[in-house]
C-alpha cells in the first residue's frame, strides 16, 4: 500500500515536472494530470467542508460548550450551499449572502486587526527592546507617515523616507522571496524523492 | 423590503457584532464569525460544484469519447470520500498521492519560472546601466542596485544556519557568517517593518470603510 502511493505521487509528479522539459512530447499527459488533480482538488474542498460539518455535529451531540455556535456555523452553511447549487454563484441571492455576511465580517475583521496591531507593537517594545525591534519599528511608523495624507499636508522628508526604506526593503524583500522559493524547491523536492510522503504512506 | 436593504442592514449588525471583540471575546462576536464561517465555506463548496467539478467532471462524463479518461478521476475523487471515515482512511491515500505529487511538481515549477529565475533576472538587470539618462542617474541607479543586492544577499545568508562543532561540545557558526547574518537581519527587520505598515494601512482603510457605512447607513435612516 505504502509503495503503491509512494510511486503513484513520485510518477504524476515526475511526469508534470518533466512536462516542463519536454512540451511538446509531455503537454497532453501533462494536461491531462493537472486536470485530474483539479477535479480532485476540488473534491478534496467538498470533503474538508464535509469535514467540518461532521466535527461541528460531534460538538452538539457531546454538548460542547461552543456546541451552539457549530449549530449556527451548519445551518448557515447548509442554507449557503443549498442556495448556490439551486442558483448559481452569480445568481442575486448569492450576491445577497456575499455582501450582507462575507464582506462585512471579512472587512470587519480586518479592521480590528488596526487596533490589535497597534496593541501588538506596543507589547513588542515592552517585551523585546533590543534594536532589531526599534529599527521594525521605527520603519513602520516613518512609512506610515511618509505615505498617510495629514492635516497639515505633506511630511517633511517624505520622498526621502520613500526612497530609502524602499531600497533596503526590496532587497530584504527579494532575500525572502528567493528564500520561500528555493523551500518550495526543496519540499516539492523531497516529495518527488519519496522522502516526504504527506500523503499518509509513511 | 428589497434584497439590498435586507443585506445592508444584516451587514451592520455583523459589523457591529465584530466590533463588539475591541471589548474583549464575547458571543456576539462569536456568533458572527460562526456564522461567517459556515456561509464562506458553503460559498466555496458552492463555487467548486458549479465551477470545478461540474465543467470538468459531471457534465464531459454524458461525452462517451471522455468517459475513458474521466474514469481514474472519478475513481480516485470518490475513493477521497472515504477521508471521512477513520477506518476507511487510507482508500483515500491514492487519490492524496496524485494531488500531492501533482501539486509538488507544479510548486517546483512555479518556483523555478515564476520566482527564482525572474527574481535573479531582476537583480542582474538592475546593474544595466545603458537605460541611465546621465552620469548623476548611472551613479544613482548603481548605489540602488548594490543596496539591494546586498540586502538580497544578507538576507540569504542570515538563513544559512550551517554551523561547526566547538571544543566545548556546541556548535557555532563561522564569525564572518555571523557578522553578515547580523547585517541581514537588520535588512530583514526594515523589511517586515515596511510589510507591517502596509497591512496596517490596509487594516485602516478597512476600519474607515466600515464606519463610514455604518455612518452612511444611520444618515440615510435618519434622513439627513
Amino acid at each position: 500500500m505504502r509503495i503503491i502511493t509512494a510511486v503513484l505521487a513520485i510518477a504524476s509528479g515526475l511526469i508534470v515536472l518533466l512536462g516542463y522539459f519536454f512540451p511538446t512530447q509531455l503537454a497532453g499527459v501533462r494536461v491531462l494530470l493537472i486536470d485530474w488533480a483539479i477535479i480532485l482538488g476540488g473534491m478534496a474542498v467538498l470533503v474538508g467542508v464535509a469535514n467540518l460539518v461532521f466535527v461541528q455535529m460531534e460538538k452538539i451531540r457531546s454538548r460542547h460548550k461552543n456546541g451552539l455556535y457549530g449549530a449556527l456555523l451548519i445551518v448557515s452553511l447548509i442554507i449557503t450551499f443549498g442556495l448556490g447549487l439551486l442558483f448559481k454563484p452569480d445568481h442575486q441571492y448569492m450576491h445577497a449572502v456575499v455582501n450582507a455576511i462575507i464582506i462585512p465580517v471579512e472587512a470587519s475583521l480586518l479592521a480590528i486587526l488596526a487596533v490589535t496591531l497597534v496593541y501588538a507593537s506596543m507589547r513588542l517594545l515592552r517585551r523585546r527592546a533590543d534594536m532589531m525591534s526599534v529599527i521594525f519599528l521605527i520603519s513602520a511608523v516613518l512609512l506610515m507617515l511618509a505615505l498617510m495624507p495629514t492635516p497639515f499636508g505633506p511630511f517633511p522628508g517624505d520622498q526621502l523616507i520613500t526612497f530609502f526604506l524602499g531600497m533596503f526593503s526590496r532587497g530584504g524583500a527579494r532575500g525572502l522571496l528567493i528564500g520561500v522559493a528555493l523551500g518550495t524547491l526543496l519540499t516539492g523536492l523531497r516529495v518527488l524523492f519519496g522522502v516526504d510522503r504527506p500523503y499518509g504512506g509513511n | 423590503m428589497s434584497i439590498e436593504l435586507i443585506s445592508t442592514v444584516v451587514g451592520l449588525i455583523l459589523t457591529l457584532m465584530v466590533f463588539s471583540y475591541l471589548i474583549g471575546d464575547n458571543p456576539l462576536f462569536r456568533f458572527a464569525v460562526y456564522i461567517f464561517i459556515g456561509s464562506a465555506s458553503g460559498y466555496a463548496a458552492a463555487v467548486v460544484w458549479h465551477y470545478v467539478l461540474t465543467p470538468k467532471l459531471i457534465e464531459p462524463l454524458t461525452d462517451p469519447s471522455q468517459l475513458l479518461l474521466l474514469i481514474v478521476p472519478l475513481i480516485l475523487s470518490i475513493t477521497l470520500l472515504a477521508k471521512l471515515s477513520p477506518r476507511l482512511s487510507w482508500v483515500g491515500n491514492f487519490a492524496m498521492a496524485v494531488l500531492v505529487g501533482v501539486g509538488a511538481a507544479t510548486a517546483i515549477g512555479g518556483a523555478l519560472i515564476g520566482t527564482l529565475i525572474p527574481q535573479a533576472e531582476a537583480s542582474m538587470n538592475a546593474f544595466n546601466l545603458g537605460a541611465a539618462s546621465n552620469n548623476v542617474d548611472a551613479i544613482y541607479r548603481m548605489i540602488e542596485s548594490s543596496v539591494m543586492l546586498a540586502g538580497t544577499v544578507l538576507t540569504l545568508v542570515y538563513f544559512q544556519f550551517g554551523a561547526k562543532h566547538t571544543t566545548g561540545g556546541s556548535t557555532r557558526r563561522n564569525a564572518v557568517i555571523e557578522f553578515l547574518a547580523w547585517l541581514g537581519r537588520i535588512f530583514i527587520a526594515i523589511t517586515l517593518g515596511v510589510l507591517f505598515a502596509g497591512v496596517y494601512m490596509a487594516a485602516l482603510t478597512a476600519m474607515i470603510e466600515r464606519l463610514s457605512s455604518v455612518v452612511n447607513f444611520l444618515k440615510s435612516l435618519l434622513g439627513l
